[in-house]
């Protein structure tokens, strides 16, 4: 991975713009669809692709140059939204013209329609973040851990699990069983 | 439901899909908030959300080699780190070519299953193309495995076999551009003293061939305690996985954990004893310290086919040239009455017990088993099978002398 400059050492305008521009082209899709499906409002994705973007452009010397941006992007990202889940949402107004948008473009869907994602609900969070990195954002085990900052060795562990309790949620849904207790998933 | 079927449906249940998304119009709301945000100055806040520090390549490869380091420590010394493949210049890569050459040379395959890793890799060339094999293991490292044969030729008795729970711990991978239908009629012919049970299952995107009662000895296996192997094509290698099992579900677990991955992540998971074909020769004249050679040993006899290999596989090059050239003058020398010659080939090879490369290799295969056992018999003249002496230098053949360039038997 290659890293040009740290925090401390400011890049000079037209290039710290010329790799924004790019970083933000290549991965504003993925950031937004990795907030968007873990957002209960469109328009709080809106803010949370705000933020990460944000704190990438203040932060631009942090972030890695090669592929590993993505990954950076996405824990960022996750770092954001745990902050909006925790009740420190803010509605800046940089994403004012895109929160509108999504509000006006992706009209509140119904808690879920679909039955993996009423299970997938109702999962631990660790759990329902690390299959959904895999299986919605498909990363590969190694890739998740990077981004929840675990071992390659945990990230496996605990997907295995993670899609047995899915599995068998599964299974309990096509059985008409009631499953609506949390899990508490792996603490490690 | 396997595992590929799991992450399908989280696909198929997303609502975000690249698909769906194409349908929005964003970009001008988009490019708004891009232009919002470099207008803000470029000062880090202390409160804001940034990843953690995030680790280097560098600084994140010797992590990992830290868990790979401890368990080879049990199997083998390591010298060759991958840390000098990666290129921190490269941007696009974190290995550099050779490595990433290296990785798309195997099939990409890894055993992505809970806590099982990497334990070794190893490739070859034969006439077929090259070959290679990776072995996962999970939990404490599993040395080599030393299976001693006794009782009669037709009835062979195993001794020395590791126990189930060892055994369980461990599969095997291995690839070659063999024909799968000769692989198949092989494995059909094998010994089955359990009764013969095959069976198709899914593994990748295809169907393979498994053996259920693929054990070899009388007295190996039995409920609870399975031998299996699976053999299938994909992108034009032959596969086959090997694995002691409990029963044929654990087996399909281990099938169905098998993962496609890119070169990067291959290469992550890989040991730190893997050898770099770039450092060979060092690697040779390190491992020749301490052991005596004859006069027409050159360090080039020892074979270097440009791979990325184990350390083991090298020491038996090295181990396996030396030898042969001792046996190849010893058997001149008993054909030609040169007694002197003859003695220095024995007392060369007595010395093998000492070779610090043998002793390094012992804990992870059976190849300094082999040397020390011919130097014995060099000494003996003849080695026992059965009640009988056999002559010695067929069974040095054992040490692939004639592979090595060096055949010992006369045409």
């Amino acid at each position: 991975m290659a890293r040009n400059a740290t925090a401390e050492e400011a890049l000079p305008r037209e290039l710290a713009e010329a790799r924004f521009s790019r970083l933000y082209r290549d991965h504003e899709h993925e950031i937004l669809r990795y907030a968007l499906r873990r957002s209960a409002e469109p328009q709080d994705a809106a803010d949370v692709v705000a933020e990460t973007f944000l704190v990438a452009w203040r932060r631009l010397g942090e972030v890695p140059l090669d592929e590993e941006a993505r990954l950076w992007l996405y824990a960022t990202a996750r770092r954001v939204l745990a902050n909006h889940q925790r009740g420190i949402k803010r509605r800046t107004r940089l994403a004012e013209r895109l929160r509108d948008e999504l509000q006006r473009q992706l009209p509140l869907q119904p808690a879920s329609d679909r039955p993996v994602l009423d299970a997938l609900a109702r999962m631990a969070d660790a759990d329902r973040e690390l299959l959904m990195l895999v299986g919605m954002e498909e990363l590969s085990p190694s890739e998740a851990a990077r981004v929840l900052g675990i071992s390659t060795v945990a990230a496996r562990t605990r997907l295995h699990r993670a899609r047995r309790r899915l599995r068998a949620r599964l299974a309990e849904q096509s059985e008409g069983k009631p499953g609506n207790e949390i899990e508490l998933g792996e603490v490690r | 439901m396997r595992t590929r079927d799991i992450d399908r449906k989280l696909r198929d249940a997303d609502r975000f899909s690249a698909r769906e998304m194409e349908r929005l119009e964003l970009g001008p709301a988009t490019a708004a908030l891009a232009e919002a945000i470099v207008a803000e100055p470029a000062a880090a806040a202390a409160t804001e959300a940034a990843a953690p520090p995030w680790p280097t390549a560098e600084r994140r490869r010797r992590g990992l080699l830290g868990v790979a380091g401890f368990a080879a420590a049990a199997v083998v010394a390591a010298i060759v780190l991958l840390v000098g493949g990666g290129s921190s210049q490269s941007p696009s890569h974190a290995y550099g070519a050779e490595l990433v050459r290296f990785a798309e040379s195997t099939p990409l395959l890894l055993l992505e299953g809970p806590g099982w890793r990497v334990q070794n890799v190893t490739q070859y060339k034969n006439r077929e193309g090259l070959e290679g094999s990776m072995e996962f293991v999970t939990g404490k490292p599993i040395p080599y495995e030393t299976v001693r044969i006794s009782g009669s030729p037709t009835k062979p008795r195993q001794s020395g076999m590791f126990p189930p729970a060892v055994r369980q711990r461990r599969v095997e991978l291995s690839w070659s551009h063999r024909s799968l239908a000769g692989e198949i009629s092989m494995v059909r012919e094998m010994a089955h003293p359990h009764g013969r049970r095959t069976i198709e299952l899914p593994v990748l995107d295809t169907t393979a061939t498994v053996d259920t009662r693929a054990e070899f000895y009388v007295n190996q296996g039995g409920p609870g305690n399975r031998q299996m192997v699976a053999l299938w094509s994909e992108d034009g290698y032959t596969l086959r996985m090997n694995a002691a099992v409990p029963d044929l579900s654990a087996f399909e677990e281990r099938l169905d954990w098998l993962t496609k991955v890119d070169p990067q992540t291959w290469l992550d998971a890989m040991p730190e004893k893997v050898v770099k074909a770039a450092d060979h020769g060092a690697t040779v004249r390190e491992m020749l310290e301490g052991i005596p050679v004859p006069a027409t040993f050159e360090p080039s006899r020892v074979p270097n086919e440009g791979l990325t290999t184990d350390r083991y596989q090298v020491g038996a090059a090295v181990t396996g040239t030396v030898s042969c050239l001792w046996l190849h003058q010893w058997g001149q020398a008993r054909r030609t009455g040169a007694r002197a010659a003859a003695l220095e080939a024995e007392q060369a090879m007595a010395t093998s017990k000492r070779w610090p490369i043998l002793r390094e290799m012992a804990t992870d295969g059976a190849y300094p088993e082999t040397v020390w056992e011919l130097a014995t018999d060099m000494r003996r003249g003849y080695w026992e099978w059965a009640g009988r002496k056999h002559p010695v230098l067929p069974r040095a053949e054992g040490l692939g002398c004639a592979r090595l360039g060096i055949p010992v038997l006369l045409k």
